[in-house]
């Protein structure tokens, strides 16, 4: 009877207060901030079909930035993608307060590397790290006035390294690679 | 009585290294520059950069540049020892979108501390004025910030740790740090008109 009252409290405690697990405390994350997105904006987020296709093309992504030389390096392991379409994002003279909604939803594990942004045009790129066992995760938001897309890969260390030479370059090319279907 | 002194000895060095740690922690943390009071600026300037690579993210990944390639070893030579890198700019379209209480801000932690202006670079014809601070911690330096000052632009870089001109200049370009062309600090301050 106690064992029984226990696996229920704890898995009540699981529903209440979400997973310990660290693969669902990211995802976790991933929805946030696209909650975030679509409370600040109003809009609407669109899934993508074709998350296998992303894992791939996230793998290319890497090899590219390497200089189509380190394949084996660019083990993405997964890939999330979120897309918004044909939306207006209009941030009415406020889009450092979206900024900061956004740092305060991933305070907590994230690391935020680079943030860049262009009031006037409703552009906004923002690229946040944080460790995932040997590797680590990168999470790409990228606004513009009319889409937006979210993008979470997890990439080699190596990989990492090369982002931070260059941070705006590895958020352009992640996003692109992963969104573009070019079959 | 005896023991109450036994037991003072015993933890004596054990206070004593964590009042050092602090104090190196507090070393440490006044390198690192408060530039959040200026994020509000990203609502009117056209085009905003926010960089914050902290100590734990460069050294993870400084250890992952590829040996093999004599570019990473240098860039890994360079930021060896580096504990942060923080840039905010902000462009915008008109003059006046700034004010000097932002410049203020960033000066005010400047002043009456350990940091010394080891260049300062005005240009009355462009209204541009460049002012490199760096940290000293003892007989190292240990943080180095610029301050750049346009009328239609403010940037404002932080290093957090060893760092010298000569170093800050091999790593313009990367890690999201803009391109100064700064000339070597002299000895004494002396602005160029």
């Amino acid at each position: 009877m106690k064992r029984r009252l226990a696996i229920t409290a704890l898995a009540g405690a699981i529903l209440v207060l979400g997973s310990p697990f660290p693969r669902a405390r990211a995802n976790d994350d991933f929805s946030a901030v696209v909650r975030a997105i679509e409370q600040f904006y109003h809009v609407k987020h669109q899934n993508l079909p074709l998350l296998a296709r992303a894992a791939i093309t996230t793998t290319r992504t890497a090899a590219k930035i390497r200089g189509g030389e380190a394949k084996r390096i660019a083990q993405a392991g997964s890939a999330r993608v979120v897309f918004f379409e044909d939306q207006e994002f209009d941030s009415r003279g406020r889009i450092a307060t979206f900024k900061a909604s956004l740092e305060n939803t991933l305070r907590d594990a994230w690391s935020p590397l680079v943030e860049t942004l262009a009031a006037k045009e409703e552009e906004q790129t923002y690229i946040y790290v944080r460790e995932a066992g040997q590797r680590f995760n990168v999470l790409v938001v990228t606004i513009e006035r009319h889409e937006a897309t979210v993008v979470q890969v997890t990439v080699a260390p190596e990989v990492l390294a090369t982002l931070l030479k260059d941070p705006n370059e590895m958020g352009r090319a992640i996003t692109s690679d992963a969104t573009i279907n070019d079959n | 009585m005896k023991t109450l002194f036994q037991t003072i000895l015993k933890v004596a060095p054990l206070v004593l290294l964590l009042v050092a740690g602090a104090a190196l922690t507090a070393r440490a943390q006044s390198a690192r520059l408060q530039m959040d009071q200026l994020d509000p600026l990203a609502n009117k300037a056209t085009e905003t950069v926010d960089v914050k690579l902290d100590e734990r993210m460069m050294q993870t990944t400084a250890r992952f540049f590829a040996s093999s390639d004599p570019g990473d070893e240098e860039i890994k030579a360079l930021i060896k020892g580096v504990k942060g890198i923080y840039v905010k700019s902000f462009t915008f379209e008109k003059e006046g979108e700034y004010s000097q209480v932002e410049v203020e801000s960033i000066l005010s932690q400047l002043r009456g501390s350990a940091w010394n202006k080891v260049i300062g670079v005005t240009s009355k014809k462009e209204s541009e004025n460049v002012e490199v601070y760096l940290l000293n911690a003892g007989d190292q330096i240990g943080g180095l910030v610029v301050l750049s000052v346009e009328p239609k632009e403010l940037t404002v870089v932080n290093i957090v740790g060893p760092i010298n001109l000569e170093k800050l200049a091999q790593l313009e370009g990367q890690f999201g740090l803009p391109y100064f062309n700064l000339p070597p600090a002299k000895p004494k301050t002396k602005q160029n008109q």
